[in-house]
């Protein structure tokens, strides 16, 4: 029981770390009054370029006759999985931003863009290196678990809290840095001012166009390193057609239950990555696999009611998300 | 006034356009009818070897290693026996079991494809509806079973009896087996994917009469995140040989990296997981698609229900992993292989009792065997023995 539970956990962590990773970049774009719902567009470009970076500079070392280096290889795609995502959030907020566009049609344009960029050159690469693309061993051991000394040698804990790939910390530290961020620095209650009354922070002062950039853009930018997890260890480095298929939804469903709070997102990611593979787990005798496969977004319907029920002010969406900003609109 | 000139004018360009869109196609299917007057039902004279146009359907891609991996190894080989260029083989790559098939099948009648490979199951009732409409183009169907009853020329089914390879790999995962518990990541309730682990099964169990194995659906083909966390949930139920009716590579990598074993499927899987894979059964899909195809330049009819076994080499095994296979393994699997290739030895021999998933009991009696796909290349063994655990 106890060890069903341990592996249930685990199982739950490497599940949840993509969806956090997404809900933390598009928190951070609502906070600026943003809404974003190209977050599985984004993921997709992540996915494919992380992992097109890590294989180019494979093969290009491999060419030039060294042996290349797991780390650097690791480090390639996290930077250009971070640079293709700014890249859809850079393309979205010229249009939302500047030319003040819809900003859902936007999000949903976006992820239409992503997802057909992440398969076509996903497929394209792997037609290129002879029918599929793949990354060497010493990259997939940089993704695979850590062994940190002492600390994952402890019985139980050790299993249960240092053992994970080095994204899973990466995801919880952006998190607390995020959090931190929000409710602790000068910065963060700008933005926040910016999400709630962006004519009250001009009036104040801020910089309204530049927050909503830098906001959106870096947001993005974190959603693209969810989706190169999604391609370096859910798939262990090998390109598979959609191989994002919802995260980015379940992400943004995940900002609505986290409740636009970084640091209450990691224990509902948690929750979140335990719902989707619960099943195979703990089974409930009469319940079909695919109702169970449900749960999760039953339980964001839960969480909107209850969320609406309270009308908490503290708990709710940024109050001008979804709606762009004219000074001369009055 | 304007107005209803404007809707006079419109209603009468919609009929012209109407009678048009109609007259075209009657015109084609004339054209068509003649020509099959002419060579006889279902056979032609065949078409020129460098004139013939291949298209194929793929669930997914070669990135999957796996299924579809294996396929294309068949087209390859298929292109090299005959000669083709590249350009007179279309796959269409990625193509989900709805109606997107059927727009991938149009598309390739309208490129000129004289004979259409659909590889996936779900695909059966989009080609059984396009091959309706399109008689001189000939669709082969894999894992399919309504060629025979559907009544077209045009239409038919292809298999192999990969039940045979399956229950010889099986070998190699009860002699390997500690726990002797197995686990086996499945694809969906369907017979084509029961008979192939009750087969695993009863393999493992001829060497290793103690074995048990938990089974666990994925629901979906191919589906590399799901398949990867059923592999580890298997594995934490005690299971030390994982083997799959899945198309990726994922149940091997996760096996692994939790220092189990497992057996493959479709391709062999050594390479993604040298300290884990066994060996894998595949099918080699060459066989069939060279004489289907050499069948259409020669202007000869293609069987309806095209199915050949172990025994033909149309299922094989890749090479056993003999860095960790148990010893004698590679012994024991000549053996039986042997025996199956003379027709003594049947996979589903008597006395077996088996159920379906709806509860109905079946049984073999002892002496007789169960005739899985003789009379149709579709997988039909539909009852889960004594032993096999379906975790729900």
């Amino acid at each position: 029981m106890l060890n069903t539970l341990n592996s249930l956990f685990i199982a739950a962590v490497l599940a949840g770390t993509p969806l956090l990773l997404g809900a933390l970049g598009e928190i951070l774009t609502e906070k600026s009054g943003n809404l974003n719902l190209g977050v599985e567009g984004m993921m997709f470009m992540g996915a494919i370029t992380g992992l097109a970076g890590s294989y180019y500079y494979e093969q290009s070392v491999i060419n030039g006759g060294g042996t290349p280096s797991g780390i650097v290889s690791a480090a390639i795609a996290l930077v250009v999985s971070f640079a293709a995502g700014t890249l859809g959030a850079l393309i979205y907020s010229f249009l939302t931003i500047t030319l003040r566009a819809n900003q859902n049609v936007t999000g949903l344009t976006l992820t239409i863009f992503g997802t057909g960029f992440g398969n076509f050159f996903g497929e394209y690469i792997g037609q290129q290196a002879g029918g599929y693309v793949a990354v060497s061993q010493v990259t997939k051991d940089v993704f695979g678990s850590v062994h940190i000394p002492v600390l994952s040698d402890l019985p139980v804990v050790g299993r249960l809290l240092f053992q994970y790939n080095w994204l899973v910390y990466f995801a919880i530290a952006v998190a607390v840095v995020m959090a931190w961020f929000f409710n602790r620095s000068r910065t963060g209650l700008n933005l926040r001012a910016v999400g709630e009354d962006p004519a009250a922070a001009d009036a104040a002062g801020i910089n309204i166009t530049l927050y909503k950039y830098a906001a959106t853009v870096i947001g993005g930018g974190i959603c693209g390193i969810g989706g190169m997890y999604m391609s370096m260890v859910t798939t262990s480095g090998v390109w598979v057609h959609d191989c994002v298929s919802g995260y980015g939804w379940l992400a943004v469903a995940l900002v609505i239950f986290a409740t636009w709070s970084p640091a209450r997102g990691v224990f509902v990611a948690l929750i979140f990555g335990g719902l989707t593979i619960m099943r195979m787990y703990v089974s409930i005798p009469g319940l079909p696999a695919q109702i169970y496969d449900m749960l999760p977004y039953v339980a964001t319907i839960l969480v909107l009611v209850i969320t609406s029920m309270r009308e908490s002010k503290e708990h709710a969406q940024p109050k001008s998300c979804g709606l762009n900003y004219f000074r001369e609109d009055r | 006034m304007k107005k209803k000139i404007l809707s006079v004018l419109l209603c009468a360009a919609m009929a012209v356009t109407l009678a048009a869109g109609c007259g075209a196609p009657a015109a084609e299917t004339g054209g068509s009818d003649n020509s099959g007057t002419q060579s006889g039902s279902g056979t032609s004279e065949g078409i020129p070897k460098d004139e013939i146009k291949v298209g194929f359907v793929h669930i997914s891609d070669a990135s999957d290693m796996g299924y579809t991996y294996n396929h294309d190894l068949g087209t390859k080989e298929m292109q090299e026996e005959l000669g083709l260029s590249d350009d007179q083989i279309i796959n269409k790559y990625n193509v989900p079991e709805g109606a997107e098939c059927d727009t991938a099948l149009r598309e390739l009648v309208d490129a000129g494809c004289n004979i259409i490979f659909a590889t996936s199951f779900g695909y059966e009732d989009y080609v059984r509806e396009v091959a309706a409409e399109y008689p001189d183009v000939q669709f082969c169907h894999a894992t399919g079973l309504q060629a025979a009853d559907s009544g077209l020329s045009n239409f038919h089914n292809y298999f192999a009896r990969i039940f045979e390879g399956r229950y010889l790999a099986g070998i190699a995962a009860g002699m390997k087996t500690e726990t002797n518990k197995l686990g086996y990541v499945a694809a969906y309730p369907y017979a084509e994917v029961i008979s192939g682990y009750t087969a695993f099964y009863l393999g493992a169990k001829s060497v290793n009469p103690d074995v048990t194995m938990d089974i666990m659906y994925t629901n979906a083909w191919n589906d590399p995140t799901v398949e990867s966390q059923v592999a580890q949930a298997l594995i934490e139920r005690g299971c030390d040989v994982i083997s799959q009716h899945s198309d990726s590579t994922a149940p091997a990598t996760t096996a692994e990296e939790n220092g189990v074993w497992q057996v493959g499927y479709n391709n062999d899987m050594i390479d993604a997981a040298p300290k884990a894979s066994l060996i894998s059964p595949r099918i080699d899909w060459g066989i069939y698609v060279t004489e289907a195809v050499q069948a259409v330049i020669d202007g000869e009819e293609i069987p309806t229900d095209w199915c050949q076994g172990y025994a033909e080499g149309a299922v094989c095994l890749s090479p056993l992993n003999t860095d960790i296979a148990a010893e004698g393994t590679q012994e024991a699997i000549d053996a039986a292989a042997e025996k199956i290739s003379s027709g003594e030895l049947h996979v589903f021999g008597g006395p077996l009792t088996g159920v379906t998933p709806d509860g109905e009991e079946y049984t073999v009696a002892e002496g007789d065997y169960y005739h899985e796909q003789e009379e149709s290349s579709a997988p039909s063994w539909n009852y889960i023995v004594e032993g096999c655990n379906v975790v729900e």
